[in-house]
């Protein structure tokens, strides 16, 4: 198991660094020069200078690629040309938001997903199946742009159901400040006892995990079913029919336990697809996560944030994937000798 | 503990101390908040704005260059404000003024009584040593100041200013950036740092209450008690910046009365706010206009028929009615509410006309094609407009043009290249000025300029350059003379030169809440609102 998580983690390094080297290099092909973008279009010529001196930008490619690793390597993410704060402090502010948001959309998706797959197993051929699957079909199919902005259309502005937008309401601020340990809103107004916060985020959470969960809710669906016709056509569901258990026990009892282990690996990496799929349901929504902060990065054409992005992006699929594999790896030995 | 239960601890804990390294136990909100469960006064108006964009780059007030003049414009003051209807500075900070006959000393006299945020008096020594910690920090706009030679407190209230040349200084005074008075001793140690850790030392109607970077909420000011126009009548308490870059989400919290103001909608979303209840709306024409500036240098818009013949080929009137408000016809090259303004010079298209200069040239229809290359802001709607509309009449006069959309920093180098053969035929930009002074475009868009910085027109032309340099003067000395000035100017520029074409001026379409009364634009102050100057409605 040593040798196969020395493996493991030694290949998430390297897809890492890969990155790195990568996001660096688009960085630098970008056109426009981020000396302007820090000091604005009217900026002197003196102004541009002191800029590019600041960033190391007439230094060679090789030397700034070394000195942007270095810096990495201690934590110094760079600075955000737009926020002219450190990129990893905006991404210490904005990622819980994420988190946040997305945590709430897998809940949901799990507790949607696996129930409505054990249905269409249960019922497969017939209408119920039909109808499950045609429905994850459309929940995976449809843009989740147009689906926040029609739920925010009808639900918030037009029933007036669920807020706008935002993460809760802000005059909370005023007559109940938040203490914030872990950014995340709703876990520390839980901790805190901050009611009124929570209260509100929950009612603010609503629409966008909605959205953001429609994705991961159909592939975990159907994933859910497929693991479970599969599992309930071996031997010991035979046998466990032939000694008298129902179709519904069969599943529920004994099929679904072992189907959702693929289930469990997709959904870690549904949780790192999801972070990015949510950006633009955070733009509609104005939650304060990754999305929208990427968003002003790429209209600022700030280099150094998008790069702390995609390095962020990055480092979750390789965590993701790691710790499916590493999951795996224990259930099943075999995985590890490949 | 079984193996999967561990990993579900582990990564229970792992999360947990990643996020609690992001928040570290501080207080989201005012610092003076009351405790949970409290409630506010009924008569703490909050004014809501909704920017697009963040509000907040630099809060220092000497650097300070971005889009926080929408926050910074209600925290700080400035000796004078300019009102666009009179087209005069008028009394700030400053009462009065006065300057010496050559325009090269001014003396403002300085309104009594008024104090910092940081409770110190706004006096004689303040202004000066404010204006020149500016002018050392020489960052953003500061170079506004650049006529400046001394600066005296002469008493506690006068303050002189003395100047390497003629200018306009109570205009240099009332601009947007760099012109606020502040208390440069609020800091012990450093002051720019202390002011970006979300500081203010302004003397303005409002303080900052909470700054949350990143936030929806990003800001949040409260009334400063000790406002010198005090808080008698009615007036807003507090303002909030809720950042919303969705237009559509920023009018479903108008509509949904959650918000007051909001900054920028598109067209349709103008319209529809138009027809609403419970909203109202403003159009007021900007001191942004449209820039289409020609290759006077090299290619073939060297020949001034050539130019001229693009000029004639713009539908200026088709590209307004197409912009559905969001433009309106200029009339020379400085918009309306500046001095240099002159009336009824609107340009019509000429096909025709465009057509007999094209085939003067050996050009048009029968004869040579003509290609043409253009370069204009990536992702700005308005101006694909005018280039849809420009291609389509270039093209039934044999001229091809090429337009490449582009990020600003890449069509300003491609611009400024040194190789002649990289620049473009056509370079399209808007255009503003710092200080409500039409001196802008000219000294930075059409003096001669080496290496190129703004003059993307690449005209050289001693007499123009003459002309552009007395312009300080005249607006300082004599506004009559600078009213003709500019006039002649205009006249060579655009007609004799044809160095460029003015497709249109932006306007600032404003949605806002019923509730708010007496709200106007002031387009020397881009976007920003002197809620001091409103009344909460009910």
């Amino acid at each position: 198991m040593l040798r196969y998580l020395t493996r493991r983690l030694g290949q998430a390094v390297l897809v890492v660094a890969g990155v790195v080297i990568l996001t660096f290099v688009i960085m630098r092909l970008v056109p426009g020069d981020p000396a302007v973008a820090y000091a604005g279009p009217r900026a002197s010529p003196a102004e541009l200078a002191a800029a590019r001196a600041r960033f190391g930008l007439d230094d060679s490619l090789p030397v700034q690629l070394w000195n942007y690793v270095r810096d990495l390597l201690g934590g110094d993410w760079g600075v955000s040309l737009h926020t002219r704060q450190p990129v990893r402090d905006d991404l210490f502010q904005a990622f819980p938001a994420s988190l946040e948001l997305v945590g709430a959309a897998l809940v949901v998706a799990i507790v949607v997903g696996i129930p409505l797959g054990v249905a269409a197993a249960r019922y497969k051929g017939k209408f119920p199946d039909l109808s499950i699957r045609v429905s994850s079909m459309l929940a995976v199919s449809v843009p989740v742009f147009w689906l926040a902005l029609a739920l925010q259309t009808l639900f918030a502005s037009g029933l007036g159901w669920f807020p706008v937008a935002g993460e809760y309401d802000a005059n909370l601020d005023n007559t109940s400040p938040l203490h914030v340990y872990t950014n995340i809103t709703a876990v520390d107004a839980l901790f805190t006892g901050n009611w009124p916060i929570l209260g509100s985020t929950l009612a603010h959470l609503v629409l966008p995990a909605l959205v953001i969960a429609a994705y991961p809710s159909g592939v975990i669906a159907q994933m859910t079913r497929a693991a479970l016709i599969e599992e309930s056509s071996r031997d010991h569901a035979r046998l466990e029919r032939a000694l008298g258990f129902g179709e519904t026990s069969v599943l529920t009892r004994f099929a679904l336990r072992p189907a959702l282990n693929p289930v469990l690996s997709l959904i870690a990496l549904v949780f790192a697809y999801s972070i990015v799929n949510g950006f633009l349901v955070e733009a509609v929504f104005n939650w304060p996560g990754l999305g929208r902060y990427a968003a002003d990065s790429i209209r600022s054409l700030d280099t150094p944030s998008i790069a702390g992005v995609t390095l962020l992006v990055a480092i979750l699929y390789v965590v993701a994937n790691l710790a499916v594999d590493l999951v795996q790896g224990v259930i099943d030995p075999r995985v590890r000798s490949r | 503990m079984r193996w999967h239960k561990r990993l579900l601890a582990a990564g229970a804990v792992a999360v947990v101390a990643l996020t609690s390294a992001c928040g570290g136990g501080k207080v989201r909100g005012a610092e003076d908040s009351p405790q949970p469960g409290t409630s506010q006064s009924a008569a703490d108006a909050t004014f809501t704005y909704v920017p697009n964009l963040d509000v907040v780059t630099d809060w220092d007030p000497a650097s300070s260059y971005s889009n926080e003049i929408i926050a910074m414009e209600n925290v700080y003051e400035s000796l004078t404000r300019y009102n666009p209807q009179t087209k005069k500075a008028e009394p700030r900070l400053a009462t009065s003024w006065t300057s010496s006959p050559d325009g090269k000393e001014w003396t403002f006299t300085l309104r009594p009584g008024v104090q910092f945020h940081t409770g110190k008096p706004v006096d004689a020594a303040a202004v000066k040593a404010s204006i020149e910690r500016t002018i050392k920090v020489g960052q953003g706009a500061a170079y506004i100041w650049g006529a400046v030679d001394t600066i005296e407190a002469k008493d506690a209230t006068t303050v002189v200013f003395k100047l390497k040349y003629p200018t306009a200084l109570d205009l240099v005074a009332s601009a947007g950036y760099a012109s606020y008075i502040y208390d440069t001793t609020a800091a012990t140690g450093d002051l720019g740092k202390w002011f970006n850790e979300g500081h203010d030392a302004g003397s303005g109607p409002y303080t900052i209450d909470s700054w949350q970077k990143g936030q929806e909420t990003e800001l949040t000011l409260k009334k400063f008690d000790g406002y010198w126009g005090g808080w008698s009548g009615q007036h807003y308490s507090k303002i909030a910046f809720r950042v919303t870059p969705e237009l559509t989400t920023a009018w479903q919290l108008l509509q949904r009365g959650e918000v007051s103001f909001v900054q920028r909608l598109n067209s349709q979303l103008f319209q529809q706010a138009s027809g609403t209840a419970n909203v109202q709306t403003s159009q007021t024409p900007s001191f942004q206009n449209l820039l289409a500036l020609f290759n006077t240098e090299s290619g073939p818009l060297k020949d001034v028929r050539l130019r001229q013949a693009v000029q004639k080929a713009i539908d200026y009137d088709g590209l307004v009615a197409a912009l559905k408000g969001a433009g309106e016809q200029a009339s020379g090259l400085v918009p309306d509410g500046l001095l240099g303004f002159t009336a009824g010079q609107a340009p019509k298209q000429d096909l025709p006309g465009a057509e007999a200069l094209l085939k003067e040239a050996g050009y048009g229809p029968g004869g040579k094609p003509l290609d043409l290359t253009l370069t204009y802001a990536q992702g700005d709607s308005d101006q694909e407009v005018l280039v849809t509309l420009l291609t389509s009449a270039l093209d039934k006069l044999n001229v091809k043009l090429t337009a490449k959309p582009l990020q600003w920093t890449t069509q300003w180098d491609q611009g400024k290249s040194k190789d002649t053969s990289k620049r473009q035929d056509i370079f399209v930009m808007y255009w503003y000025p710092d200080y409500a002074d039409a001196y802008s475009w000219f000294v930075n868009v059409f003096r001669s300029a080496d290496p190129i910085s703004f003059n993307l027109s690449y005209m050289k032309n001693d007499g123009i350059d003459k002309e552009i340099d007395k312009l300080p003067e005249l607006t300082a000395i004599d506004k009559a003379g600078a009213e003709q000035a500019y006039a002649d100017l205009q006249t060579k520029i655009i007609g004799e030169q044809a160095a460029v074409a003015v497709p249109y001026v932006q306007n600032y379409q404003r949605a806002y809440a019923k509730s708010v009364q007496g709200y106007a634009d002031n387009p020397a102050y881009p976007n920003v609102v002197f809620v001091y100057d409103l009344k909460p409605g009910a």
